[in-house]
């Protein structure tokens, strides 16, 4: 195969009926660039005219963006997993249970000596850089430790910009005021919108339900803007999303992530969706989110989706670093488990051939040129069918390389949800052609972008 | 390749009359910035700037 830059552009695009009146798609899939065009004159656009001419000026330019994004990042962030140890017990959790119910928490001493070896590493490889790497602490229940957690994010202030995921019925008043004191980003985790939906799929070891626990979590955050809150959807939840959405524009969340559930663990495969089924209720809720905007005037921004559209609009300005190939786990961040040992990305840290080895004794170098950490690197989804062939492969990436390898036998397949992968792309399209883009995408999005390709409203093709 | 690609299951019907509309103008757009990305399906940092 040839390199992508090698070949001619109008020998790459490709004609993608996205299901909309009146447009349709064409992308070159190998540089991730795409246009609009009337749906009755695509041989025309692919033939000639001013978007093929202009694309043919930029297409290397847009090769090599790609290949960067794609293989040539070095990790700014890294996910710290203080605990083994969770209070609850969740359907789909890619921990196993075995750690989350009798594991163990990092010592605050392991974790300052982890944080100072990994502010070295990063500005090793981050420079002079005006922005910090980001720390993220994270599952199984970082709050179970959490003395730990918050000296740490004192003594190094100075050095990263810190996260907190959470189930949230840890994080009570003053818990609240320490992190919304030092602007600490924070995620909630919440499945349903009534007790007996989340308690489906998140209660106790005891089975016990936090779904009030984490609504008044929500109440301490309301009027903060750095927090979100994530929903995984399974068979469980799924007709109740649109729901969700309500409860969570109500309850004044700036960003939520409604995720198709990994299926890592086997218990994750048991309630996994349909891709027909996902795709109906998620845009039925993307729905609900944009009319509640237009009511109000107040976004709640859908992160997962927003990325996908972000994906399009400038590949390089993803949040999210699932949807590429390769993932991000292992070259734009790792994780940090509790026993010290570095992952490629804390799904796999259940894992064991996944392990890069300990922090505090090969150092971070040592993992990423593990074999560990090289199989989750070197998935490249343009080696291996049907993404190979797939028009919005580079909008998706066919995530998740442990989804892939647990649920369908190996790196070289594709993640669990794909066809509603291929759903999200023609929605978005859609949606651009509708000019609603930004209707779903943070306000100010594109602040600190360059736009490097216009053709806006350019007449039809004669 | 020039062909569309399959329909997919939310394709909207196509309304009558369509050969009769006005052709529509080509949309594309393509921004840049300098990657910096760390988010994950587990967590979205949120790093806007508001003081409770």
């Amino acid at each position: 195969m040839a390199a992508p830059h090698d070949r001619d552009a109008g020998s790459t695009l490709v004609a993608v009926d996205i299901g909309h009146a009146a447009y349709a798609a064409v992308t070159d899939p190998d540089t991730a660039f795409w246009a609009l065009v009337d749906r009755r004159q695509v041989d025309e656009s692919l033939r000639s005219g001013p978007l093929l001419q202009r694309y043919r000026a930029q297409r290397e330019q847009f090769a090599r963006e790609l290949q960067a994004l794609r293989f040539e990042l070095k990790p700014s962030g890294v996910y710290l997993n203080p605990t083994e140890r969770c209070n609850l017990d969740c359907t789909y959790c890619y921990l196993p249970a075995a750690q989350r119910s009798r594991g163990s928490h990092m010592s605050e001493r392991a974790l300052l000596d982890s944080l100072a070896t990994l502010r070295d590493y990063f500005r090793s490889v981050m420079g002079d850089s005006d922005r910090k790497p980001r720390a993220i602490f994270h599952g199984a229940e970082p709050l179970l430790n959490r003395d730990a957690v918050f000296t740490a994010i004192d003594a190094f202030a100075d050095d990263f910009a810190f996260g907190v995921q959470t189930n949230g019925t840890l994080l009570d008043d003053a818990a609240v005021e320490f992190l919304t004191a030092r602007n600490v980003s924070i995620g909630l985790s919440l499945d349903g919108p009534a007790a007996a939906i989340t308690d489906a799929t998140r209660h106790t070891w005891a089975n016990h339900s936090v779904h009030d626990k984490v609504l008044s979590a929500m109440e301490r955050l309301r009027g903060y803007g750095s927090w979100s809150v994530i929903a995984t959807c399974s068979r469980a939840n799924l007709p109740y999303l649109t729901r969700m959405i309500e409860l969570f524009h109500a309850h004044e969340v700036p960003t939520c992530m409604l995720n198709p559930i990994r299926c890592t663990m086997p218990g994750a495969r048991e309630v996994k969706p349909s891709d027909a089924d996902m795709s109906e209720a998620f845009f039925a809720a993307l729905d609900r989110s944009h009319a509640l905007y237009k009511q109000t005037g107040r976004k709640l921004v859908v992160a997962n989706f927003a990325n996908i559209l972000l994906a399009i609009l400038a590949p390089t300005a993803r949040r999210l670093m699932c949807d590429i190939s390769p993932c991000g786990g292992g070259r734009a961040f790792f994780a940090l488990a509790a026993d010290g040992s570095l992952y490629p990305c804390s799904e796999f840290i259940g894992l064991p051939r996944f392990n890069g080895g300990k922090l505090l004794e090969g150092g971070v170098a040592a993992a990423l040129a593990s074999e560990a950490f090289r199989s989750v690197v070197t998935r490249d989804l343009d080696t291996f069918a049907p993404c190979d062939r797939c028009p919005v492969r580079h909008f998706c990436g066919s995530p998740c390389p442990a989804d892939a390898c647990e649920m369908n036998g190996g790196m070289t397949k594709t993640g669990a949800f794909c066809a509603f992968y291929k759903e999200q792309a023609n929605y978005a399209l859609r949606l651009i052609a509708d000019d609603k883009a930004n209707d779903y995408l943070w306000d100010g999005w594109d602040d600190g972008t360059e736009t490097v390709f216009s053709l806006d409203g350019d007449p039809p093709t004669a | 390749m020039n062909e569309l690609a399959a329909p997919t299951q939310h394709e909207k019907p196509q309304p009558q009359g369509e050969t009769a509309r006005t052709p529509v103008p080509s949309i594309a757009i393509r921004k840049s910035c300098n990657p910096d990305g760390i988010g994950l399906s587990h967590y979205v940092l949120m790093d806007k700037k508001a003081a409770k």
